[in-house]
């Protein structure tokens, strides 16, 4: 046993190590008045901050966190739609399977970190190149529909979705993969209606790889969100809660409020993460 | 028949769909990389009629392209080839160390099960829910405090903690399910503990390993947040930051091409594992999470 | 109820011919069963007729249907899987009722049905259990219930009894036949266990590498394989086989080897005839020989010695030597010998098999 926990520690602290100041001070600056931009120790404030960002509609807080949700949740359900179509088309051998798994599996490991500047610079191109004119016409329609900074946000969900459908493809893929091949040819024999075999069958026999899916599948939404942020410099995405913190933090200095409104997203990300973990093994079907 | 052949003809539409909205936007990348400025400039958008490396050599400054007035006034060098060492000794470090701190956490929690391991392995997947932009700014001050800044260790500490509750899942979820039998043969033999786990349990676990490897990899090279907060000075730059620091304006050619010589490799790399990759995963999820 | 037409079913897969030009007819309500070493395509046969295979040349008449192009929902068969299929997330209730909700049946049909078959199969107090809480021979029942509710022309069976231990396989396969006298559907079952094979089927097929070898009645196989493989594969212990030449001698044919020289009967002589002074194989079971007493002719006994004996209980079996080869005997309990010990052993002449040596066809 005692083995057991040595093994164990290295991760946990590698992972609390790098996690739990962050954490912890981002906790206590959400209470304070911290800045920059004003001596002298910070002061305990208390919620105000929370209250602030609630009441006050300079901080631009529901707006923003309405983007949020909207980006999170429509990319999350179009990536969880097209991974789980792409896995359900490669689930039976045919001819060319293999190299359309293969083209599947390249957007998510061709390396975001450079994509996201390839995707940025292509859909606000930088000179008169021979596709400026077509980008410029779709950014101006969007933003026109829907507000400045719509495109930009838009793009950043296309983009977020290219990568994160493949991801989720190749993963339910696997997860099919995973259940024995019985269960699903038992339902081909009897369910005549692809459909109700899909909703009787397919996705609870695969909840919870759809749970651990959609779950990854949130965190790569928010972090490419986070790439185009530094990316740009927070220049020119839609208010979304992380680009309101950044602003507030280190271009007005107000850390403060901006700690309080990074905060805002970890509850409900708790609460998605408990309700996963509840489908991936509920407790009346744990083994043992 | 024709039900079938029509079945067989719906397939093979949406596959061509498929792989025709997977591969667009990297060969839309790699086109660009290969024109010549009157191409970017004239051509057709997702053609290259006259395919050229210039842009390469260019990057490696072996050969500078004449592109008018301002643009040979202005135009920089950059330390692609340094750049390029940075991000292969960031990835690689970043993997093996994650690899390690997973293979031994995942057979202490899978294969040992200390009382309570699956809540600690629910605790370390829970971390994925804290978003990654809200650490930067702490973190940042850490780094300045352990005096890392501008130094590739603070991405190759940081990093793991991108990849590692995953693996973790992955590879405790794998030894959890092999039957305990391996170990008490090999010991009835007169193997030890560490002996049946390097000669016996990793030899049965590559697949998983590669997965966990690949998805490693994945992550890792995704990330460009925290790398442009560490990272400032152009000499330790990884690739991905060393580009965005590029003048989209004058540069567009260059630094698309210096995208696709990262991405390219790293992409074709990680493909050639895909098989192990969906049959490590599967190996890991068989019969429930 | 229906038969069931296999005519010139052929399978490619990639490189592999898994199914070579099987030609079967089964009849309304008979009970075939498909035997064979793994790999021999009698799984792919059967997956074929569900619809789970596709069919690359021939035809399946399922009750003087074509069935080639059905899906196999609509194929009117229900099949038994080797892991049962049953879906965890459901009770064994919805396991059994699913394929008639599926069919959008009406719920006091369908519950009169799942009733009438836990009845049958006496697993009325499990129905609101989910699998996992299952002993293996419960999911078994559940797995044969769920086929049962269905009411369908045929059903097919694929291993259904080997994931269970030896004692609960004989046990289900008494429930089997059973079931089968009982609802008189036609079914076809695949298994590699030719003791299966023999007790459960009404006619048994015997496949290998593709071919099927022989059909034919459980006994009439047994009694009259058609050529070597048939007659090691089925029979347990398997069949003694002996390399001999034939040769003339007094007046009639015989066999020798090293050790062991016997007259052949003079009503199998007309085949052996045209093979003397070549190789022929002869093959005798172990419940065909027995020690000799005086009332045996010479020319139809060898000398032995015995190896190893294995008691069984009914009966013991003897491995013994005869010249350089090892050969089984089954015998009487009462018999007592020891390692090293000789005796005398007797051929039942009628019982005596012979095949061609390069062929393997028998030579009856």
């Amino acid at each position: 046993m005692v083995a057991a926990w040595l093994l164990l520690a290295p991760a946990a602290v590698m992972v609390a190590g790098v996690l739990a100041y962050p954490v912890a001070w981002e906790a206590w600056t959400s209470l304070t008045d911290l800045s920059p931009q004003r001596s002298g120790p910070a002061r305990f404030v208390g919620l105000r901050n929370y209250v602030e960002l609630a009441t006050n509609p300079v901080y631009r807080f529901w707006p923003a966190a309405a983007a949020t949700l909207a980006f999170v949740g429509l990319t999350g359900a179009v990536k969880l739609a097209l991974g789980l179509g792409l896995a359900l088309l490669l689930q039976r051998p045919f001819r060319g399977r293999a190299l359309v798994l293969l083209a599947v599996f390249l957007p998510w490991v061709y390396p975001a970190s450079v994509a996201v500047i390839g995707w940025y610079w292509t859909l606000n191109p930088p000179l008169v190149t021979s596709y400026s004119r077509l980008a410029a016409d779709l950014k101006q329609a969007v933003d026109g529909a829907f507000g400045s900074g719509a495109w930009a946000l838009a793009s950043v969900g296309l983009f977020n979705v290219w990568r994160g459908a493949a991801f989720t493809g190749v993963f339910l893929l696997a997860g099919v993969q995973a259940v024995p091949a019985d269960l699903f040819d038992y339902a081909r024999l009897e369910c005549p209606s692809p459909w109700r075999r899909f909703w009787f069958v397919t996705v609870p026999l695969l909840r919870p790889f759809l749970a651990l899916a959609v779950f990854l599948s949130l965190t790569t939404g928010l972090a490419d969100l986070a790439n185009v942020w530094m990316l740009t410099g927070g220049r020119v995405v839609f208010p979304v809660l992380g680009t309101e913190a950044y602003w507030l933090g280190v271009q007005a200095g107000q850390l403060g409020p901006a700690a309080a409104l990074s905060l805002t997203l970890v509850p409900p990300l708790a609460l998605v993460l408990w309700a996963l973990f509840r489908l991936v093994d509920p407790p009346e079907e744990r083994p043992r | 028949m024709t039900r079938r052949r029509l079945r067989g003809l719906g397939r093979g539409g949406l596959c061509a769909l498929v792989v025709a909205g997977a591969l667009f936007p990297i060969s839309f990348m790699l086109v660009q990389a290969l024109k010549t400025p009157q191409e970017d400039v004239f051509g057709h958008p997702l053609i290259v009629r006259a395919p050229t490396l210039d842009n390469f050599r260019e990057l490696f400054g072996e050969a500078r392209q004449e592109r008018g007035l301002v643009g040979r006034v202005l135009l920089r060098t950059y330390p692609v080839v340094r750049w390029l060492e940075n991000t292969l000794l960031v990835f690689g470090a970043s993997i093996v160390l994650t690899l390690g701190l997973s293979v031994m956490a995942g057979y202490g929690l899978g294969w040992l099960r200390p009382p309570g391991w699956r809540g600690w392995r629910r605790g370390l997947l829970a971390t994925y829910a804290i978003p990654h932009t809200i650490l930067f700014i702490p973190l940042y001050q850490v780094v300045i405090r352990l005096g890392l800044e501008d130094s590739l260790a603070a991405l190759i500490l940081t990093y793991p903690m991108l990849a590692l509750p995953f693996c973790v899942w992955l590879l405790s979820a794998y030894w959890e399910r092999l039957p305990r039998a391996l170990e008490d043969a090999a010991r009835v033999d007169g193997a030890s503990r560490p002996a049946v786990f390097f000669r016996i349990l990793l030899p049965l676990s590559t697949p998983v390993l590669v997965a966990a490897g690949v998805f490693t990899l994945g992550t890792v090279a995704s990330d460009f947040m925290l790398a442009s907060v560490f990272l400032t000075d152009p000499r330790v730059q990884t690739l991905p930051v060393g580009v965005g620091t590029m003048d989209v304006g004058l540069e567009e050619l260059p630094a698309v091409a210096a995208i696709n010589l990262l991405a390219i490799p790293l992409a074709l790399l990680c493909g050639v594992f895909v098989r192990s990759y969906v049959r490590g995963l599967a190996a890991a999820m068989a019969e429930g999470a | 109820m229906a038969q069931v037409v296999l005519k010139d079913l052929n399978k490619m897969y990639d490189d592999v011919h898994a199914v070579k030009d099987v030609n079967l007819n089964i009849l309304d309500k008979e009970f075939v069963v498909l035997v064979g070493p793994s790999g021999c395509g009698k799984s792919t046969t059967l997956r074929m007729i569900a619809g789970l295979e596709e069919i690359t040349s021939g035809e399946i008449q399922i009750g003087n249907r074509v069935v080639n192009d059905l899906p196999p929902k609509d194929r009117d068969i229900a099949m038994v899987f080797q892991n049962y299929a049953l879906y965890p997330h459901m009770t064994v209730y919805d396991n059994m009722a699913f394929g008639l909700k599926m069919r959008k049946f009406p719920k006091a049909e369908i519950q009169k049905r799942v009733q009438d078959a836990a009845e049958i199969l006496g697993i009325q107090e499990l129905l609101k259990r989910k699998p996992r809480q299952l002993s293996g021979g419960q999911r078994q029942r559940v797995a044969v219930g769920r086929a049962i509710v269905r009411h369908p022309q045929v059903f097919l069976f694929d291993e259904p009894l080997s994931n269970l231990d030896a004692k609960l396989r004989v046990q289900m396969r008494v429930e089997l036949k059973r079931l089968h006298n009982r609802l008189e559907t036609t079914a076809i079952y695949v298994t590699h266990d030719q003791v299966e094979a023999m007790t459960l089927g009404d006619r048994v097929v015997v496949m290998k590498d593709g071919w099927i070898q022989q059909v034919g009645e459980p006994l009439e196989v047994y009694g009259r394989p058609r050529n070597r493989f048939v007659a090691g594969f089925i029979g347990s212990p398997a069949m003694n086989f002996i390399e001999t030449t034939v040769a003339d001698g007094a007046g009639a044919l015989w066999v020798e080897c090293a050790g062991l020289r016997l007259r052949v009967p003079a009503e199998r002589s007309a085949r052996l005839a045209g093979k003397r002074r070549q190789a022929v194989v002869l093959g005798i079971r172990p419940e065909d020989l027995h020690p000799a007493t005086g009332a045996d002719p010479v020319d139809l006994t060898c000398e032995a010695v015995v190896d190893v004996v294995e008691p069984l209980g009914s009966d013991i079996l003897l491995d013994v030597k005869v010249g350089n080869c090892v050969i089984v005997v089954r015998v009487d309990p009462s018999v007592r010998l020891r390692q090293h010990d000789k005796i005398r052993l007797a051929f039942t002449p009628e019982r005596i098999h012979f095949f061609d040596a390069k062929t393997e066809e028998s030579l009856q």
